[in-house]
């Protein structure tokens, strides 16, 4: 075990994969000797030469295009968005060409795309973005969104060992302010929900970066008992374990950092309707974003994103329910 | 004034839980009634100001007669006899449960109005369902008994209750009407004990059920006689007698009683028990009864003489379960002393209507039935 | 490196010999036939949903597609049918494809021509076009990346030129000088759009630009796209880049069965119609003395029993329409198709 950062713990993952499997490559704007614009490959040129680390034209749907291509004939790309929000220009590749080509043929297309996502620091309207819900509405794409150092990595590896295309949410805010053990070596964080705090009484769903501003808003709630689960993965979500924790707390908070309208929480508070609604003892309550652009201005900003006291409120409130 | 039940034909007002200018919301209590049937709530058919209050505490009106009238802001509204008993009957403010709420009630059999709700505006929560579940509240159940002590002087002196009233005249009525007669049977409840202690149950539970069961057998005790007219009863409505402290009792009826398990009886018991401390029986709930059980022995009275509740023919009366030396029999017909649960039940029967040998042969089934629990 | 642009037609060469002539027949005849028979179940209703064919246009993927290696890979655009052919897709799946069968390439999931035999190694294309020009350059950037000497091929249209995957690729193949061949097929018409609607310049100009050659071809001569690209696979294999290729040819048909090409002028019609394809390769053949009309009945026999085997094959099962969408297990690349070509049988490619 090693402590590392969220950021160390994915560029740990790809310099294991690059060491270990010689299909593996990544490709992006500006990853090569720069060492990416958040430095995630940071020294891997100098290992892995310019082939294994390759600096693509600023071209977001040839970047995924290009790795659709290389992985029908037997590579691993994975490709890096600048920012998440860059994707829009890549859209039409992965949820045409990607997401399709099984159902449509029988061709696997084993490419990771990773998505440095999310606000919080004034990255403005096109840098702050959360865009998991648009291929959570593209089948035959799975999304996974790690919180924690240890799921980072391990879900990465999990990504890159799956056959199919995988877009890897990572939360630019957890970067650096996150740090954990993490195992050495290659191992896979399977695609299932986490509960990352056992509770009773109530049950704040969440992912990404808005786990820890669960669990730092349900820290102490009136002493109340409350549940943190981490879904780690949104395509395939963890049923069980959402209808396992409304079983148990029969009070639901979900948490997204995106928009809210048909966010992924949207997705959970319909499943919960549907197969849960015996189990509750109020409403479903959704935290997140209003439907807005991010805006740049701190004021502004914190104004849109779930915060910890909104989230502690609407715990209290349901709790007093 | 609201119709309560068919046959009620006035009430009285006994107070007045809102006064002129005070808001109210519908469904809250706006003043209290007492009909010969039943004492009520009776909950704001609107929300607003009351405006008038129209017949004083004390006094008896006809139903239909206006009690209140309440403005909501637009012309004032009346305090409009409700027609129907049982939308009173269903407890006065509207409650709504949740669905985890409603799924443990129904796990359970738990009628939902018995629990009290601990969340906002009195809302019933998943909490509250399952703490009833796990400890259900123990309803004293007492004996009508013209053996209690008298209130004590410093309780306060003065004239008697309505309730008090109407208690003392049934049961004089009662002791004037029937040839009452009381037999004893000792019984070993050691098996009860153990089975009560197992199930989360009552010992009354028990006792209910053995005499459901001995009145099946001997249905001449499952009876009213009214005048020179006796009948017996296919179904056993059995009254149970609920303390109300000071103010005095009530016996609420389970209707159908033969079709229910021991658990099932011990949740109605609960159950009524419950609402009846909370004043919310319907008048349904409260009649119709072909036989009564009382159970004061929870206070350690070993023995009583119980007043048959009118028009029944008998009444049976459980006193204290207490531990005693007890000579058994074994299977070969050696005897020794044990230490056993032992109880004595009474039956005060009406001598009109039965014999002697009649009740003895029913306490002998009832005993019987409790000893092979 | 030095750039080509708009070389002259290249015509017949010495690499094929007669058998490849034949061979290069024989798949611009199955793909007319099958197409035709295809339109006449379309009208029929036995053809769901829409249909398109490449009648006037056979040479264009018969040519091309008989230059690769079976460990080449092509993605095929949808007036290409003769290229299926040729890497092996039988007549009959062909027709169940289009009827929506089980037994088609793509169980049913996808209609017409949208299909890619992955076992052949052939992606299936997707409407948005050219989104297969960047799939084809990210294989050929594996090839170069693996030092593999193969190459990919993928054919689009004059109105996929106008858009921005047409630039992102071209660049990108440009850029990394990858061993990736781009078969422009200009046949007149995006659905009703003309030329003159799509560009300002000849597009295989623009070759040069992105710093590769570009060459200009009958499409009309299933010879001529042959040698075409048969150089072009020898540049690429040998480390020079890409090529695009321009093939002249003319849709004959509407964009589909629906469409009277009314906006089409009928003398741009006769005028091609003398330069038919299969026309020209016949008339080689015959001065050869090859049986030409043997060979029509042999690949109407040939189709005739394919009709009927794919009218009785099954209806895919409704059950398995959620089927699929994720791959479980290894990803199986996409594995290696026919090459009939007489030129691989000797060993390997020639250059």
């Amino acid at each position: 075990m090693a402590t590392m950062t969220y950021l160390q713990a994915i560029s740990s993952a790809l310099r294991d994969e690059l060491r270990a499997d010689e299909r593996v490559f990544v490709m992006g704007e500006d990853i090569g000797a720069f060492g990416g614009a958040f430095k995630v490959t940071d020294g891997f040129f100098e290992e892995f030469g310019p082939d294994r680390v390759m600096d693509t034209p600023l071209a977001e749907s040839a970047i995924v295009g290009t790795a659709i291509g290389a992985a029908v004939v037997g590579m691993r790309p994975v490709c890096e968005m600048q920012f998440s929000d860059f994707i829009s220009c890549g859209f039409d590749q992965l949820v045409n060409v990607a997401a399709k080509m099984h159902y449509r043929q029988r061709l696997a297309v084993p490419i990771t795309v990773r998505l440095p996502s999310g606000g919080g620091f004034s990255g403005g309207p096109f840098h702050s973005q959360n865009p998991e819900a648009w291929f959570m509405h593209s089948p035959g794409i799975k999304v996974v969104a790690p919180s924690t150092a240890e799921d980072a990595k391990g879900l990465l590896h999990t990504a890159i060992h799956d056959p199919n295309p995988v877009c890897f949410m990572e939360h630019k805010h957890l970067y650096r302010r996150i740090k954990g053990e993490v195992p050495e070596g290659i191992y896979e964080t399977p695609m299932t929900a986490r509960v990352a705090r056992p509770g009773s009484d109530l049950v704040v769903v969440a992912y990404g970066a808005m786990v820890h501003v669960a669990l730092e808003a349900t820290e102490d709630v009136d002493g109340a008992s409350i549940e943190v689960l981490d879904l780690r993965s949104l395509v395939p979500l963890d049923e069980e374990a959402i209808l396992d924790s409304v079983a148990r707390c029969s009070k639901v908070v979900i948490v997204d950092e995106a928009n809210c309208t048909c966010a992924a929480g949207a997705q959970v508070a319909a499943l919960i309707a549907e197969r849960a609604f015996e189990d509750l003892d109020g409403p479903v309550v959704r935290v997140a974003t209003p439907d807005v652009p991010i805006p740049f201005s701190p004021p502004l900003e914190q104004a849109v994103l779930p915060s910890v006291e909104r989230v502690r409120e609407a715990c209290r409130d349901l709790l007093a329910n | 004034m609201p119709q309560m039940g068919v046959s009620v034909a006035e009430g009285t007002i006994v107070s007045w839980a809102k006064q002129i200018g005070d808001p109210v919301q519908a469904d809250e209590t706006i003043c209290e009634i007492s009909t010969d049937k039943i004492d009520t709530e009776v909950p704001a058919p609107v929300s607003g100001v009351v405006a008038e209050i129209l017949v004083d505490v004390g006094t008896t009106v006809e139903v239909g007669v206006v009690l209140a009238r309440v403005a909501t802001g637009t012309p004032p509204t009346a305090v409009a006899p409700v027609s129907s008993a049982s939308a009173l009957a269903n407890g006065t403010p509207t409650r709504r449960y949740s669905p985890v709420v409603q799924r443990i009630a129904a796990e359970h059999g738990i009628d939902l109005s018995a629990v009290a709700g601990t969340g906002r505006g009195g809302r019933v929560r998943k909490q509250d369902v399952l703490a009833f579940v796990q400890a259900p509240p123990e309803p004293p159940m007492h004996i009508e008994s013209p053996y209690r002590p008298d209130p004590l002087p410093a309780a306060g002196s003065g004239q008697l209750s309505r309730m008090r009233r109407q208690i003392g005249a049934h049961m004089k009525r009662s002791l004037e009407t029937a040839a009452t007669c009381t037999t004893w049977i000792e019984a070993d409840m050691t098996r009860v004990q153990a089975a009560r202690a197992r199930l989360g149950v009552t010992a009354l539970s028990f006792v209910a059920g053995a005499v459901i069961s001995a009145l099946r057998e001997h249905p001449q005790l499952n009876a009213t006689l009214e005048g020179d007219r006796y009948a017996q009863h296919a179904d056993i409505n059995l009254g149970i007698a609920v303390s109300l402290g000071e103010d005095g009792l009530i016996v609420p009826v389970i209707h159908g009683a033969h079709e229910l398990s021991v658990e099932g009886l011990a949740a109605r018991i609960r159950d009524l028990a419950t609402r009846a401390r909370s004043r919310q029986l319907a008048p349904d709930e409260v009649r119709g009864g072909t036989f009564t059980i009382t159970n004061p022995g929870q206070y350690g009275s070993i023995m009583a003489t119980p007043i048959i509740n009118q028009p029944q023919v008998a009444i049976l009366d459980l006193e204290a379960i207490v531990k005693r030396p007890v000579v058994v029999t074994d299977a070969e017909g050696n005897d020794s002393i044990a230490i056993r649960a032992m109880t004595v039940l009474g039956l005060s029967w009406d001598h009109r209507a039965l014999d002697g040998a009649l009740s003895a042969q029913f306490l002998a089934s009832v005993k019987g039935v409790l000893e092979s629990v | 490196m030095a750039t080509e642009t708009a070389e002259p037609a290249v015509g017949p060469t010495g690499y094929l010999d007669l058998e490849d002539r034949i061979w290069l027949l024989r798949a611009m005849l199955l793909m007319r036939g099958i197409e035709e028979r295809a339109m006449s179940l379309y009208r029929q209703g036995k053809v769901p949903g829409s249909f398109y064919d490449g009648f006037g246009q056979e040479a264009v993927s018969a040519g091309a597609a008989f230059a690769m290696a079976p460990e080449d890979r092509l993605c095929i655009l949808h007036r290409d049918l003769a290229a299926h052919v040729i890497r092996g897709v039988t007549p009959v799946r062909i027709l169940a494809q289009y009827m929506g069968r089980d037994a088609g390439i793509t169980r049913g999931r996808d209609g017409n021509v949208h299909f890619g035999d992955a076992h052949l190694g052939c992606v299936g294309m997707v409407s948005m076009l050219p989104d297969m020009m960047l799939v084809a350059t990210g294989m050929a950037m594996a090839f170069k990346l693996r030092g593999e000497p193969r190459c990919a091929l993928t054919w689009f249209g004059d109105g996929s030129t106008s858009r921005g995957d047409f630039h992102e690729a071209m660049n990108w193949a440009g850029v990394q000088r990858l061993p990736v061949i781009f078969v422009l097929e200009n046949n007149q018409y995006a659905y009703s759009t003309p030329l003159d609607k799509q560009f300002a310049v000849d597009p295989v100009e623009r070759a040069a630009a992105y710093g590769f050659a570009g060459v200009t071809v009958d499409g009309n001569d299933v010879e001529a796209m042959f040698e075409a690209t048969r150089a072009a696979r020898a540049r690429a294999i040998a480390g020079q880049g890409p090529t695009l290729i321009e093939a002249v040819t003319m849709r004959m048909h509407g964009h589909a069965a629906h469409d009277d090409m009314k906006y089409v002028p009928r003398e741009q019609v006769e005028l091609w119609r003398k330069r038919d394809p299969i026309d020209r390769q016949d008339t080689r053949l015959r001065e050869l003395g090859v049986d030409v009309e043997a060979l029509r009945a042999e690949v109407q026999t040939e189709i005739d029993a394919a009709t009927e085997q794919a009218l009785t094959s099954p209806m895919p099962d409704p059950v398995d329409a959620v089927d699929g969408v994720f791959a479980v297990g290894e990803a199986e690349p996409l594995g290696d198709g026919l090459a009939p070509w007489s030129g691989f049988a000797a060993g390997g490619a020639v250059s």
